[in-house]
């Protein structure tokens, strides 16, 4: 940037000197014609006179181009150090803010690219996860199913099973019912029948041979 | 409980003094109680039941009861005593007892065993027997 401005301001220069000196030109070729006759009157040196001379045909005045160049010196350095200097700075301040958020942009980028990538990969094994446990709930919701459905079938079966038997059993303890009952009426109906029919004599006759009985058990 | 084990080993000793060869006899009773009466014993009252329960134990042991709805024979109730007296290996006693619940037939109870020949207990058993 600095060379860029010195070659600028030198670029620059060149004009102005080149102004300057073709004003002192007209300058001495207005004194020439003045004095033209005072220069024909006067022999020109001869010898070290060849570079004023041709100062003298460029229109050049050293003190006058020596002044100017002082000045544009003044000048050029007093832009440089209030003008050039602080837009230089600021321009290198904003170019690094530049560069450094675009530095961020592709670190942000990068980071972005990364945090996407994660995701995806994050998302994907979410569902496979989400996968595995719905397969899994399935297999136990079916394994849960199969298992209520063979427990209600040997709870049906079991109940069937108590039924039968209380069936059964209750058919059994009415036979018995019916069975004592019978027995009893049985027993009632012959013991009456005997104390009625039996007469003294074969009462008398059982009895004896009913002690005989007792009498010969022991033996 | 140690009084009672005394009172009941006392009652059980006055029993055996009861005895003569094994059968308690009215005689052996009497000596007996007039023995404890002269010996005046602290807890007489609760001795005494245990050795009137003991007795009755002991003479229900020497006693067949013979039930029947009929008079039984001489012979029958001869027999019966020495068979159950040779069965218990002890004196027995016959006493008859009529029981027109029988029908017909004999029961005899020694104790608390029981022999039934009744036509009763036939029937009953005979009941059972259907159940």
């Amino acid at each position: 940037m600095k060379a860029a401005f010195i070659i600028l301001l030198f670029a620059l220069s060149l004009p102005l000197g080149l102004f300057a000196a073709e004003d002192l030109h007209a300058d001495s070729h207005i004194s020439a014609s003045a004095d033209v006759e005072h220069t024909e009157s006067v022999e020109p040196t001869e010898g070290g006179g060849v570079i004023s001379e041709l100062a003298g045909n460029f229109g050049i005045s050293w003190p006058t181009l020596i002044a100017q160049m002082v000045n544009f010196c003044i000048v050029a350095f007093v832009l440089y150090k209030f003008a050039v200097k602080p837009i230089s700075a600021t321009l290198d301040e904003r170019q690094q803010k530049i560069a450094d958020g675009l530095q961020y942009a592709e670190e942000m980028k990068v980071q972005l690219a990364a945090a996407e990538r994660e995701r995806a990969e994050k998302i994907k094994e979410a569902a496979v996860a989400a996968q595995a446990i719905l397969a899994e709930s399935r297999e136990q919701s079916k394994e849960m199913i199969e298992q209520k459905t063979q427990e209600a079938a040997a709870q049906a079966e079991a109940i069937i099973r108590k039924a039968s038997e209380a069936t059964e059993l209750e058919r059994q303890k009415m036979l018995s019912d019916v069975r004592q009952e019978v027995a009893r009426l049985v027993v009632a109906t012959s013991a009456t029948v005997l104390s009625r029919d039996l007469s003294d004599a074969e009462k008398q006759t059982f009895s004896d041979s009913a002690a005989k009985e007792l009498s010969s058990a022991g033996n | 409980m140690k009084r009672d084990q005394k009172i009941t080993k006392l009652a059980k000793k006055l029993v055996e003094l009861s005895m003569d060869n094994g059968v308690v006899t009215e005689s052996k009773v009497a000596e007996v109680l007039a023995g404890f009466q002269q010996v005046q014993h602290r807890h007489h009252l609760a001795i005494l039941k245990a050795f009137l329960n003991y007795l009755r134990r002991e003479v229900a042991l020497q006693t067949a009861v013979v039930s029947t709805p009929v008079g039984l024979s001489g012979d029958a109730l001869s027999a019966i005593e020495v068979q159950f007296s040779k069965l218990y290996n002890r004196p027995v006693n016959v006493v008859t007892q009529p029981d027109t619940s029988l029908i017909a037939g004999v029961r005899v109870r020694v104790g608390d065993d029981v022999y039934d020949a009744s036509v009763a207990g036939r029937l009953q058993r005979l009941a059972e027997s259907v159940n």
